[in-house]
């Protein structure tokens, strides 16, 4: 889902640009007034944690892969605005260092995954319901989960099919679908992946894990 | 010992042994670019370690094993760091 330099236009580069630096200016005021310092070794363990797992890619279908984003797996651990802050970083180390997303393209890549990715704490918060059981638990991760993984996809199928180069190959009408129809399949992975993981925190006994305050509290 | 620390030797470990296990296929935008025949640019940026590989490491598994986990020190420093802005109160 990374996008590289050189697929988009500098007109959408610079459109991505400005919608994400809003958010995350508007994450940063959020986060700011709310965050405490115990947050800190969570949040920190936590984004290496998706930087470690997007680098496994697994198979999917037809010889294409996918991997975890993670960003709703931050969003549950952090809170969504602090999840969009951790996601950014990672997505600014694999830009800077390992050309896993371009510089140009950095705006629209915060967006499709930190951004879509850390506002889908909203959609798990209103599937939970205030409910404490796990099941309703899981399920409400997997469903989040996957639809930011394919609203994500959405995302980029615009970016990309509105930009000269995919314009030129059928434009949106062509990008749209592929994009989300391989996304799809490639939530499902996410989606497992997700709330599984988050299912077996919630579960640890709270002395070990004190300062996941959104979990341990439910979805507040 | 913390169980932050925990947490991040679980992370390498699983990194480690996973790695080798990686699917090498294009993941689903690379796949949408291929099929419409739009070619990847080189990147203007580069980056030192493309492709999360250490260029002078000649080891394949080596050579994404210390970009991972440098890519995760990388991650963890820039996250400590962000937290610790966070909490430093304007005075």
């Amino acid at each position: 889902m990374h996008i590289p330099d050189g697929f988009l236009s500098l007109t959408i580069c610079i459109v991505m640009y400005v919608i994400s630096l809003g958010f995350l200016f508007w994450s940063w005021k959020k986060t700011k007034n709310s965050y405490s310092s115990s947050m800190t070794p969570l949040l920190a363990v936590s984004s290496a944690f998706v930087f470690a797992a997007q680098m496994i890619n697994f198979p999917i279908l037809y010889g294409t892969s996918g991997h975890l984003v993670g960003g709703t797996f931050l969003s549950v651990l952090l809170g969504p605005y602090a999840a969009i802050l951790s996601m950014t970083i990672v997505v600014i180390m694999q830009a800077l260092f390992f050309a896993d997303g371009g510089i140009f393209t950095f705006g629209a890549n915060v967006f499709n995954m930190a951004i879509i990715g850390g506002l889908s704490f909203f959609l798990v918060k209103a599937l939970t319901h205030e409910s404490k059981s796990n099941s309703r638990f899981f399920f409400s991760v997997f469903v989040a989960s996957w639809v930011s993984m394919v609203l994500g996809a959405l995302a980029c199928g615009l970016q990309i099919g509105f930009s000269p180069l995919f314009s030129a190959a059928g434009g949106i009408v062509v990008t749209v679908p592929t994009m989300v129809f391989w996304h799809i399949l490639i939530g499902f992975g996410e989606a497992i992946i997700t709330a599984t993981l988050l299912t077996q925190l919630k579960r640890m006994p709270s002395t070990v894990l004190s300062s996941f305050t959104t979990l341990r509290g439910g979805i507040e | 010992m913390n169980n932050y620390v925990k947490a991040l030797i679980v992370i390498l470990v699983c990194m480690a042994v996973l790695i080798p296990f990686a699917s090498s296929d294009p993941d689903g935008l690379e796949r949408v670019a291929e099929d419409l025949g739009v070619e990847e640019t080189e990147s203007p940026s580069g980056g030192i370690m493309p492709d999360y590989t250490v260029p002078m490491v000649k080891n394949d598994y080596g050579s994404t094993l210390i970009a991972g986990v440098i890519g995760v020190f990388l991650v963890l420093g820039a996250g400590l760091v962000l937290g610790k802005t966070l909490t430093k109160h304007d005075s």
